[in-house]
C-alpha cells in the first residue's frame, strides 16, 4: 500500500540536498538513512531534506528522522528541511524536531545563508 | 441529527492504515470539516491503526483492525479496535533524550493522537480487545 518511493541526492554548492518522494515510515526509512549516510561519508556538513508535497509521514518516519538528527548532532552537521505541508510543519513542531532542524518554506530560502 | 455509522476492517499489514485514514477523511470532508482538521484526523487515524496492527495484533496478517466512524451533531467519533494479542506501552516521548541517543527513537503515535484529537480514550472490551476512541469536533 506504500506509495512508490524515490530518494535522490544532489549537490547545491556545499549543501547536500536529499529529495524525498513517497512514504516516510518505518518500512520505507532505510533508503533515506542510506542517502544520509552516503552524503555523510562524502564529508558534507550541511544537508537539506526536500519533501514532496504529497509525502505521507507517520510516527515511524518521524523516528527515522530523529535517528538521523541524533547522528547529525554527533557529527556536527547542520540539517534543514523544506517542502513540508503546513500540517507536517505543525507535526514536526509538536514533536520538537524543529529544535534540531530548521524548516523553511522554499528550497531557495533553505539554501540561503545555510 | 440522526446518528450515522460507517465501518471498515483492514488487515494488520503496515501501509493498510492509509486506507483507513482516507476512509475517515472522506467522511470528515462530507461533514465539512476544515482542511486542517481533516489532516489532523488523517494522522490520528493512521497512528491508531498502526498501533493496533503492531502492538494489538502483533502484525499477524490474518488479524484485522476495525475502524468505526460515528457521525452525530457536528462531531465525528472514530473507534479503532484490535484483536487483543498484546498491549503497547504508553510512555510520554521526549525529543531531547531521543536525540541524545537515550532510548528508542520511536513511540510518537499516542503522543500525536492525544495532541491532534479533541477527546481520546483507551478502553478494553470484555473479550480483551483494545479500543481507541477518538472524537473530533467540527468546531474546536
Amino acid at each position: 500500500m506504500a506509495k512508490a518511493q524515490e530518494i535522490t541526492v544532489r549537490q547545491a554548492g556545499d549543501v547536500s540536498v536529499i529529495d524525498i518522494k513517497g512514504d516516510v515510515s518505518s518500512t520505507t526509512g532505510q533508503p533515506i538513512e542510506d542517502a544520509y549516510h552516503k552524503v555523510t561519508a562524502a564529508g558534507t556538513k550541511k544537508i537539506l531534506f526536500v519533501f514532496a508535497a504529497d509525502c505521507y509521514i507517520n510516527s515511524g518516519g518521524i523516528a527515522i528522522l530523529i535517528g538521523i538528527l541524533s547522528e547529525s548532532k554527533k557529527k556536527d552537521q547542520k540539517i534543514r528541511m523544506t517542502g513540508l505541508t503546513s500540517h507536517f510543519q505543525k507535526i514536526f513542531a509538536m514533536v520538537g524536531l524543529t529544535k534540531y532542524a530548521q524548516i523553511l518554506a522554499t528550497e531557495d530560502a533553505a539554501l540561503t545563508d545555510f | 441529527m440522526s446518528e450515522k455509522k460507517f465501518e471498515l476492517h483492514v488487515p494488520s499489514v503496515l501501509g493498510c492504515e492509509k486506507v483507513a485514514m482516507d476512509f475517515a477523511a472522506s467522511v470528515a470532508k462530507a461533514m465539512d470539516f476544515p482542511a486542517e482538521r481533516v489532516e489532523d484526523l488523517r494522522t490520528a487515524v493512521a497512528e491508531a491503526c498502526t498501533n493496533a496492527m503492531e502492538h494489538g495484533n502483533k502484525l499477524e496478517p490474518a488479524t484485522k483492525v476495525g475502524v468505526t466512524l460515528t457521525v452525530v451533531d457536528g462531531r465525528l467519533q472514530v473507534d479503532v479496535e484490535d484483536e487483543g494479542r498484546g498491549v503497547g506501552t504508553v510512555k510520554a516521548p521526549d525529543i531531547d533524550s531521543k536525540i541524545d541517543g537515550q532510548g528508542d527513537t520511536r513511540g510518537w503515535g499516542i503522543f500525536l493522537i492525544k495532541n491532534l484529537m479533541d477527546e481520546v480514550r483507551f478502553e478494553s472490551t470484555p473479550e480483551g480487545k483494545n479500543v481507541v476512541k477518538m472524537i473530533i469536533h467540527l468546531e474546536r
